[in-house]
Parts: structure tokens; sequence; C-alpha cells
């Protein structure tokens, strides 16, 4: 493993302070299973993070709270307090099954959500769920505190657009509507220990059997995470179905293409993803679908 | 490299130790503290060899650095060996043909006893992916996952804690 | 006679187990010494290049190093081998695979190691690769050593091929590829190499067979056999992945050692083993089968391609033992096989459990599947009309004077998984489900032991202490498999003393003569053969010894519970300390050695006949598994797997087998896949390659068949590969019964089931 300083955060303002002093060269560890594997791989010569900044110990962005009406999980929560959460069992189940399919044990009792949404990997398991939940990103630097529609900070794979002096502190968004369902989908190649292939996010909401809200977001298939509203609108109105479904689930694999172009993969994940939207749409609609 | 003060306690113990600050946890039990159980398989947390709990979860100790250990307690596989004989989790490998080469069983014996300290009673499933991060080339699991349940299923004898 | 019955077909604990679940076992990298160096390999930038000129003056340089070795540095032979001596530790001209070294530095610490070998600057004339095996023969192709790409060829001949199909009714031609598979044990390779003062060089680490690679080391070291020790630390997995590599490491180390006078640390990092240790060959396989309308096959015309890599290695062998069974267990009275072994700029290619077999079972298994289709035939029926019996003569002309059990496997898989009722029912529940049901199966036949590809012999020293205690050494290695606990069973069975009485000595060069490598699943019929044989010996010497004191005769007495008693008055006996201090009194040697010679076979290479082994053990495993047509995932929901091991010495230590192979064959049929594009490695840790977790084995039914064997200890024959070489076909065969896709290229990953086809990545940049 290449040299570097290691600093220890006890507070935010501390570690704030930290970054506003020097943040360019620092590289923010908390969970560590995915800046570890980046570390090891940086060979003798190759240049590295001068500092590695530990937030582990900032008690104050750790936990979920929900205040009625928003939920907010603090960074630093590991994905298994996440998965096991009652409060989002209840009002964001589709988040608890995301951090569910993370890795293995070792990685969910360690692995931040912070972390899963700051790496920027187009196959982040909880991003989807979150982008469906229509999640904000809260970072706090020196200079205050800044909200994004979390789906708006990626600027491409592995890339986001956080400062060098900023923390993501929190994701938080609104608890699922009073009678909405959900659904979070992966598919890895092991049924354990795995990197998604695909995945994808849904929220329904059907009144008097028609569909009245829908929300899309697949993973690992548009350069950024995103809801595809091309294939929710499709839905609006309707009664659900499972030909309504396939065509959304169509709707989507085009929005695909057309982001992203046909690339080498795409002879397989068009109709996969396809396959699983629409298989998301069902599970959420549920029973007699 | 400024070297970093460490208070660590590891299997109940208490050390305070100067480290380097890339020093992985893993290189802090195995190098420093000669607690050779730990293994090394892969370095990218994919293998589970080098499983340790660190304040009572399970962890992959090559992902994690000495220097983020500050105050916390780890147990690794010769911290859960009673000083005469087997825990029952131990003897319940050897019983049961838990083990062939053995080379993924310290993790694989921690990440058991995670699971078995917070789920007494787990199912087959629960078993399987509690030890899903442990790679295991030679058993095929089977015996493995029979060894976790015949503890939990109390049908092997209680030797001490778990 | 067997003295003490019981043992023999039970599990005693294992006894190599109790260090191993309290983490005091020692494996290779828990062996620190004193002033002891850390070794790291330059490796070659280019997959196929001339050296032009390495450049170490800057990494000698660098506070901290202790030595930097070159191919000039090598004091001995430039290269090592089974039968080609073409495998250099360091390579000197040129360079064949991404895995070779160039160099090698020993350092205080590990990243001064690392950082040296980025100072070393190494100049290249880069020459054209050589990647697809089935171009190595082409007239055009880059040779990669002088006398050219061909490592071996190898045929089996039987009848009159022509005549063979003019008998068909009709002609199947089909072709299947299998892909290179890493051994993934979970511990990469290590060693420690250091000189006593003697001048012997010792090399500790993670070896198989040690005195493979101790004849590597002597070679390349320039050091006669008798100077060098090769010690087995305690082994994290080997499946056959561990003998040339660990040769390499192994004469690495020691260069280095000898240069600096100090202990050598040279360990692998798994990126490390994936591109330099040697894997399992990928195979082309065409099979051309002549069969009648009442499904009897008449004739078979085989061709493969086997990519060998840079090196020979075992790729002779691995060919060979593929040329003899790719028929498999089917009478086939007109038979020409043809199997070519080539080298290539990829990674070498060597012994992984199975050794020849995983491939071409997932070929003819398939392809039996597939033409009881054509004929309308159930698969099970079509096996039926074809499979070997009690005499009948294989492909290579040998009579089969044993009990041939591949028909009573079928009988008792076929009914423990109810295959007749779920092959009619799953496809009529299949059309309103997603995942959709399958159950395929897989047969199989295998030489037992090395067979006629060389001479097969063990040794075993079984000594008796004053004080009671026993210990066993043997040549062949413990790796996981039970070796020791085995061993100790057969000694404790022939002295009548419990096995805990019982210490295995160190796997240790030497410690005792060269008994061959730990392969061909032979250590128990052969190792287990000698044990015995030293036990019985040292065991005559107390009979004489108490024959003398109750004056009777020596073959009247047997030994069982810690007594050597009167075998028709058990009253009559002395105890087994006692019967120890008779024969030391009177000057009697309590140690014993025993040789085990392997019945007469024979190979005729020329004419492509012979009998290829002594004895052959059968086997059948069915799959049934769940397919996502819709995304490709496949789940393999249960195994049941039947073996005929002759006698289970060790019922536990066979199910261990067996669960262990099924899993490997589950990771080789859906997950694994050492991708490699124009001789770069693109799989390069475990988050990439990929092996079944607990979550993707399903529930595995271990069933095991005995059949007496006249050549085994107690009726033994093996297990270990055949469990490894059925479960992929199975898998394969269950999928088409799910969906009707015929997959005929491994591994059945996610895209090859959606598309019926692999999706080619674009090139990564070269390291």
């Amino acid at each position: 493993m290449i040299p570097f300083n290691l600093e220890r955060a006890e507070s935010l303002e501390q570690a704030l302070e930290f970054l506003d002093r020097d943040g360019t060269e620092v590289k923010i560890i908390a969970g560590g299973t995915d800046l570890m594997v980046e570390l090891r791989e940086i060979s003798p010569g190759e240049k590295g993070p001068g500092t590695v900044l530990d937030i582990t110990p900032i008690d104050e962005i750790r936990g979920i709270k929900d205040d009625g009406s928003t939920i907010t999980v603090g960074a630093l929560t590991p994905h298994r307090e996440i998965s096991s959460s009652p409060i989002i069992l209840q009002y964001a189940p589709l988040l608890a099954s995301a951090c569910s399919t993370v890795g293995a044990a070792q990685h969910r009792n360690i692995a931040t959500i912070g972390g899963n949404v700051i790496n920027g990997s187009p196959a982040a398991d909880s991003v989807p769920a979150l982008v469906a939940l229509n999640a904000e990103a809260v970072f706090q630097s020196k200079s205050g505190e800044r909200v994004s529609l979390l789906k708006d900070i990626y600027l491409k794979p592995y890339q986001t657009d956080i400062k060098d002096d900023e923390i993501l502190t929190a994701v938080r968004f609104p608890r699922l509507p009073e009678g909405a369902t959900s659904s979070y989908i992966k598919l890895g190649r092991r049924n354990a220990l795995a990197i998604s292939r695909m995945n994808v996010a849904v929220v329904l909401v059907i009144k008097d059997g028609e569909i009245t809200e829908a929300r899309i977001s697949p993973g690992s298939t548009t350069p950024t995470p995103d809801r595809i509203t091309t294939a929710e609108e499709l839905l609006i109105g309707k009664e659900p179905s499972e030909e309504l479904f396939r065509r959304a689930g169509q709707a989507v694999s085009e929005e695909m293409i057309n982001r992203s172009g046909r690339r080498w993969s795409t002879p397989y994940k068009e109709p996969v993803i396809a396959a699983l939207t629409a298989r998301a749409l069902g599970e959420a609609a549920g029973e007699g679908v | 490299m400024k070297k970093l003060k460490l208070n660590i306690t590891v299997n109940g113990q208490k050390h305070t130790l100067k480290i380097d600050p890339n020093l992985r946890l893993l290189d802090l039990l195995r190098e420093n503290l000669h607690l050779t159980g730990t293994k090394e398989g892969c370095g990218i947390g994919e293998c589970g060899a080098c499983t340790v709990i660190l304040d009572g979860r399970a962890v992959n100790s090559c992902l994690i650095l000495a220097g983020q250990c500050e105050g916390r307690e780890i147990t690794t596989i010769e911290g859960v060996t009673p000083e005469d004989g087997l825990s029952p989790l131990q003897q319940s490998f050897l019983d049961n043909g838990a083990v062939q080469c053995g080379f993924c069983t310290p993790g694989m014996i921690l990440s058991a006893r995670a699971l078995l300290d917070h789920n007494p009673t787990p199912t087959e499933a629960e078993i399987r992916e509690a030890i899903s991060g442990n790679l295991c080339r030679c058993t095929g699991y089977t015996q493995i996952v029979e060894a976790i349940q015949a503890v939990a299923d109390g049908r092997e004898e209680q030797q001490g804690s778990l | 006679m067997n003295q003490n019955p019981e043992i023999i077909g039970t599990s005693p604990k294992r006894v190599d187990v109790r260090e191993k679940v309290t983490g005091a076992a020692r494996y290779g990298s828990d062996l620190k010494m004193e002033g002891m160096l850390y070794a790291k390999v330059k490796h070659a930038e280019y997959p196929h290049a001339k050296i032009l000129s390495v450049k170490t003056g800057r990494a000698k340089k660098l506070k901290g190093v202790a030595a930097v070795a070159t191919a000039a540095d090598v004091p001995g032979n430039p290269a090592f081998g089974a039968i080609i001596i073409d495998n250099q530790p360091i390579a000197g001209d040129k360079v064949r695979y991404l895995g070779d070294a160039v160099a090698v530095v020993a350092a205080e610490t590990e990243a001064i190691a690392e950082k040296a070998v980025s100072l070393i600057k190494v100049k290249y004339k880069e020459l054209p690769g050589l990647f697809d095996p089935r171009d190595a023969l082409k007239p055009d192709a880059p040779l990669i050593h002088e006398d050219g790409n061909l490592i071996v060829h190898h045929k089996t001949r039987r009848g009159d091929i022509e005549a063979g199909f003019a008998a068909a009714d009709r002609v199947i031609e089909r072709s299947y590829s299998v892909q290179r598979v890493d051994h993934a044990y979970i511990e990469p390779e290590v060693v420690v190499a250091y000189f006593e003062p003697d001048g012997t060089l010792v090399v500790k680490g993670s070896h198989q067979s040690i005195f493979n690679i101790r004849s590597a080391v002597s070679g390349v070291m320039g050091l006669p056999l008798s100077k060098v020790r090769i010690v087995q630390a305690s082994l994290g997995g080997s499946f056959g992945g561990k003998d040339d590599v660990m040769s390499v490491l192994s004469c690495r180390a020691g260069i280095l050692a000898q240069q600096t006078g100090r202990p050598v640390m040279l360990s692998n990092s798994r990126e490390d083993s994936l591109i330099e240790s040697y894997k399992r060959h990928p195979y082309f396989m065409d099979y051309k089968v002549g069969v009648k309308n009442d499904g009897t096959i008449t004739a078979m015309e085989i061709k493969m391609v086997a990519d060998g890599g840079a090196y020979a290695s075992m790729t002779q062998f691995v060919t060979w033992r593929s040329v003899v069974h790719a028929t498999g267990p089917y009478r086939v009275p007109h038979v020409k096989t043809d199997v070519y072994g080539v080298y290539t700029n990829n990674t070498y290619t060597g012994a992984f459990r199975g050794f020849g077999s995983p491939q071409i079972t997932f070929a003819y298994e398939s392809l039996m599947d597939e033409i009881a289709e054509e004929l309308g035939m159930e698969p099970l029926e079509f096996r039926r009309i074809n499979i070997l019996h009690d005499n009948d003569i294989t492909a290579t002309g040998q009579i089969l004077d044993h009990t041939v059990s591949v028909g009573q496997a079928l009988d008792v898989t076929t009914s423990a998984s109810g295959w007749e009722e779920k092959r009619a029912r799953f496809p009529k529940e299949n059309s309103g489900r997603i995942m959709k049901r399958g159950i395929g199966l897989a047969c199989s036949y295998r030489g037992v032991a090395l067979g006629a590809e060389g001479v097969d012999a063990t040794g075993a020293t079984v000594r008796i202490h004053s004080d009671g205690s026993v210990d066993v050494a043997t040549g062949l290695v413990e790796m996981g498999q039970g070796l020791k606990t085995i061993f100790s069973q057969i000694v404790a069975a022939e002295l009548g003393i419990p096995i805990d009485k019982i210490q295995y000595r160190p796997t240790d060069t030497s410690l005792i003569v060269d008994g061959g490598p730990t392969v061909a699943s032979r250590s128990t019929i052969m190792g287990g053969s000698a044990v015995k044989k030293a036990a019985i010996g040292v065991r005559e010497r107390l009979f004489q010894a108490v024959s003398e004191k109750l004056d009777v005769a020596p073959e009247d007495l047997i030994a069982a519970d810690e007594k050597i008693m009167l075998k028709n008055d058990p009253s009559r006996s002395v105890a087994f300390l006692e019967a120890i201090a008779l024969a030391l009194e009177t000057g009697l040697n309590l140690s014993c050695f025993g040789w085990h010679l392997s019945p007469p076979i024979w190979w005729d290479e020329e004419a492509g006949k012979g009998d290829a082994y002594f004895t052959y053990v059968y086997a059948c495993q069915i799959a049934e598994v769940e397919v996502d047509p819709e995304t490709g995932k496949v789940n393999v929901v249960e195994v049941w797997a039947a073996h005929d091991v002759g006698k289970a010495i060790n019922p536990d230590t066979v199910r261990g087998q067996i669960y262990g192979g099924v899993a490997t064959a589950i990771g080789y049929g859906l997950l694994e896949d050492v991708e490699m594009v124009d001789g770069v490695t693109k799989t390069m840790n475990m988050d990439e390659y990929l092996i079944p977790t607990a979550m993707d084995v399903g529930k595995i039914n271990a069933i095991i068949l005995e059949n007496y064997d006249k050549y085994g200890p107690y009726g033994a024959k093996s297990i270990a590969e055949p469990t490894a070489e059925l479960c992929a076909p199975a898998i394969a065969n269950a999928v088409y019964h799910a969906t009707g896709k015929r997959i005929r290229d491994l591994p059945l990953n996610l895209e090859r089931i959606v598309l019926g086809h692999k999706l080619i990545k674009k090139k990564r940049r070269v390291r």
C-alpha cells in the first residue's frame, strides 16, 4: 500500500476545518470498502492521496431520523442498519431491500450509505432506490450547507459534483406516499457478494384501480442515475397490467439506448432491463397483475 | 508518513501502539500483534479469510485501516479459543467435517459467531447468508452449514461462551 | 488380515483440524524468520517479446534493497519442466506470457521491494502474439518455442472408423468449448527459502507435490537433490494448482536467498496469482458420432485442441487423460480420437482437479443428451443402451475386469432425485412460471491414479516408539482432502491401536524417499497401500516377539484393542506396550518402510491403444436447476451425486470431497472464467473471478457406492477428481430441459443464457 497520512476527525466541525485548509489531496474514508480497494490498486510511483481523512468517529452524521414527513439518513449509517431499520422498512422498504443486497455481511456492517452514494458506481445498490425516493443529498462545508437532488450530483460514472471542501452528511427523502407500493430488484451473477449487473427500483401509487403515480429508477442503465419519465408517463392514468408493465420496461430500454448509445453490452442489457422493470412493477402492483 | 498513536483492544487486551498510517487492521493483527490466525486471501474484501469481529460485527480486516480502530474492540480467532479446549463452534467444525484445508476456517468461525451472537436460532438460509462473504473452495459449504446449525440447535455441548 | 476393522469405514475426527479451528496452524505466510527479506517480481510487460535489456541499477540503489536478480543470476539450468524443459523462473532472452518474470527483488520490506520493482526498466522488442490455440498449427503462426507450437498430439484408435460410420443410421456432429479457469484456492502461493549452514537449500511453503518441486529447484539452482529440502507448510488449498507455480516461486526465492545469505519470503498477491499461476486448459472439441436408430452408438470421431499457454507443464499428461476417456463411459466399437496440446501466449495451463476430464465430460455428456433428442429418446434411455458393463472393452481396447458401476450410479441417482417424474412434470409447469425448472444428468468413468502416463509407486514409513506412540511419514501430502486422517486410520486398524496414538510427521523431502506427486486422486489407493504395508511390516515384528513369549505361531495372532492376542483365544494376549518392550529387548527394528507399486498397465502411443489404468471409478450426478430465461440467471437447487469409491475408509471425508467437487463444478458451469484478451488477464481478483458462495451452492446429496476393488486397500479406490467433472454438463442438460436452450460453451453465464453467446468486451490497457 502506498504511503499517506491518516487524520482522524472527531467532529464534523473538525473535519470541515481540515478540508477547508487543504482539501485537494485528501481522500475521505468511512467504511472503506471502496476506498481501500482503490488505494491498494495505486502502484508505487503513481500518485496517491497525500492524506486520508477518517470521518468514522463523527457520530452526528450517523443514524436514521424521521420527522413525520422526511426521513434523514446520516451519511455514516451502515447498510445493515438501514436494511433493518423499522423506519426504513415502513416508509421506504425499497431502500431497505436495496441495502440488504450490498456485498456480504462484512460489507453491510461497515460500508456506509454515504460511501455508496459518493463512490458513484453505476452499479451502486442503494442509489436507484434513493433516486426513486426523490432523495436529496446534503453537503456541508465551512461555508455552509448545500442541498441537491441526489440524482443531480452525478456528473459521470464514478464522478459527483462534491467539492474538495465538502462532506456528504446525509441523504433525505420524503416518506413514500400513503398507499404507495415499491419494489427493488437486483440482478447479480451470484446470489451474494455480487456487483449488480443491473438493478431497478420502482414506486407505484394505485388508486381505485388506476395508477396515479409511478417512479422508475434503473441502475447500470444510464450514464448517471435517473428516473425514466418516458416510462413513468406511460403508466399514469392506466390500469395496471402485465402488458402495460412490459411496455414501460420497453420504454426504459429505449431510453437507455437514447442516453448511452449502443455498446458492447447492449444486446444483453436491452431485453434484460425491460424484463426487470416489468417484473419490479408487477411486484409493486402486487397479486393479480 | 506521520506515525500514529493507536489505542485498541484486541481479544480483551488493551494495546497502545505507534503505527504507520497506511497499516491495515489485518497487518496490525498479523505483523504487529503476531495473531496469524487471521488470513489474507485477496486483499480486497472478497474472500473473507481476514474476517474479524469489530465491536460485535464481522468485518474484513483488509478493508479497514488500523488507524480507524482507535478505542475499538477486535476479536480474532485466537480470542474465541478458550484456554483449554475449543469453543462450541470450533468443536462443531471439528465434529462435522467442516474443515478441509482450513484457510477459510478462522474467518468462517468468526462470521458464524457474529451471527449467533445476534441471532442464536438462525435458519439454514440465514446461516448461508451470514457466511456468504466467506469463500471456501474445499467444502462446498455443506458441512460448514451443518456445523453452525448444530451449535444453534444446541446439539454441540456448551463449553464456555460461544 | 484386517486387524481392527471397526475404524475402517468410520469417520473419526480429522487429525489435522484442531490447529486449524484455533488459527494455530502455520501456513506459508505465517513462517516469519529472523532477518527475513521480502521478494517481489518484475513481470513481463508484453505477452510475447524479446528482452533487449533489463536495467536494475536504480532498483539496486534503493535503500533497503538487498538483491535484484535477473536470468543472468540463475546458477543452474535456465528452465525446468516435467517432460519438456521450458519453464523459466526468470526469463532470459524472451517473455512468453505476462506472468513471466524478468527480474526479482529482495528487500527489507514488501513495500520497498514493490518500489524497487517499479524502478526496473526493461526494453523489449514486441513479437506477434498467438492467443487462439486453433491458430497454433497454422503455417504462419508465431513460434513461441523454437521446436514449434505443438506440445503433444495423442490419439486413440479402435476398430475401423469408416466402417463404424457406414453402419450408422445417422451421423451427428457437434462442437463444444470450455474456458480457462483458476484453482482459486483461498491461500495464494507463498514460499520462504533459506540456506542451512551445510549448504542445503530449504524451501518451505504452500507446496503440493514436494518431490516435483525439489527436482525443479535442484536443476535451476544447480544443487544435488540431496541438498534441496522442500517442506510443506499447512496448505491452504491446492486442487492440482500448487506444483509448477511453486517450483517457480521456490527457484526465485532460492536465488535471492543465495545472493543475500538471508531467508527470503516470496508471497503472491491474488492479482499475481491470477496472472502468473497456471490454469485449467481451455479446450475446443469437435465430436462426430454414428448412431443407429435403435440408439446404439457405432462410431465416434473426435478432435480436440487444448490451449497449453506459454509452457508445457502437464499438458502431455492432461491431454492423455482426455484422449483415453473422450468417448465417455459408453461402448463405442469404432473410435478415432486426436487431441492436440499447443503453445500460445496465454497463461500456461496444467493440473487442476479433473485433469483433462471436466472438459471432455462437458462435451460428451452434453452430446449424449443431444443425440438422445435427435433420436426421440429420453437421455436416460439412450445412455442405458450404450453404457459400459462388466468385462466390456473401452475405447482404448482395455477389458474392464472389475465391477463397472456406471449403471448402478445411474439407477441410484435417478431414483433418489425423482428423475422420471420431474422430467415429465417440469415442462408442464414451466409455461406459467418466470423461473423455469429443469433436471439434467451426467455420468463418467475415470481411470484411477497416474495410469500408463508413468511409473506409479509410493512409500511410507511407520515407526513404533517405546512408549507406544506411533508415527507415520509419507511423501504424499495433506492439502485438506483428509490424507493424514485416512492414513492414520489405516495404521490404527493394522496395529489395533486408537488413532490418537498416531502422529503424522512433517511433509519434508528430507524425511522420506520420493513417492511421486500427490495428484490423480491416487493417495488413498497408492499411498494407503504403502502405509498399510509399512504398518503390517512393523506389526509382524511385534508378532514375532509375542509369538515367542506366548509360544504360538505368529500367523495365529491379531492386533486389536491395544493388545496382541491369539486369534482364537483373545484371553491369551500381551498388551501393545509390553509387545513393544519384548520386541525392543530382542533387538527388533520397530520402524518399517512400505513401498507400493501399481499393477502392470501399458500404453502404445503409436497405436493409440492400451490398458490405460489398472482400475476405474464410475459416477453419476444429477442437477436440478431453476433458470430465469429473461435475465439468464441459473440457480442450482439440488444435486444428487453418486460415486463408486470401492470402499469409503472415511465416509465423512468422501462426502466432503463430493460437496467440494460439486461446488467447484457449479462454478465451472455457471460463473468462472479467467478472461484474457490478447494475452492480457482481465480477471484480476476475486471481485471478477467469481467462485460460488454459500448462497450459490444448493443442497447436495452425496451418495457413496462401494464395490470392492482388488487393487485398493480394504477395496478402496478413489474420490477427489471425479466429483468435479460432472456437474457442469448436468447443469447444461438441466438448463436445456428447463428452457430448450442448448449452450455448448462454458460458462453458462447470464449473457450466454439470454443471447446464446458471450459478450466480448473491448480491450483493456496492457499493464
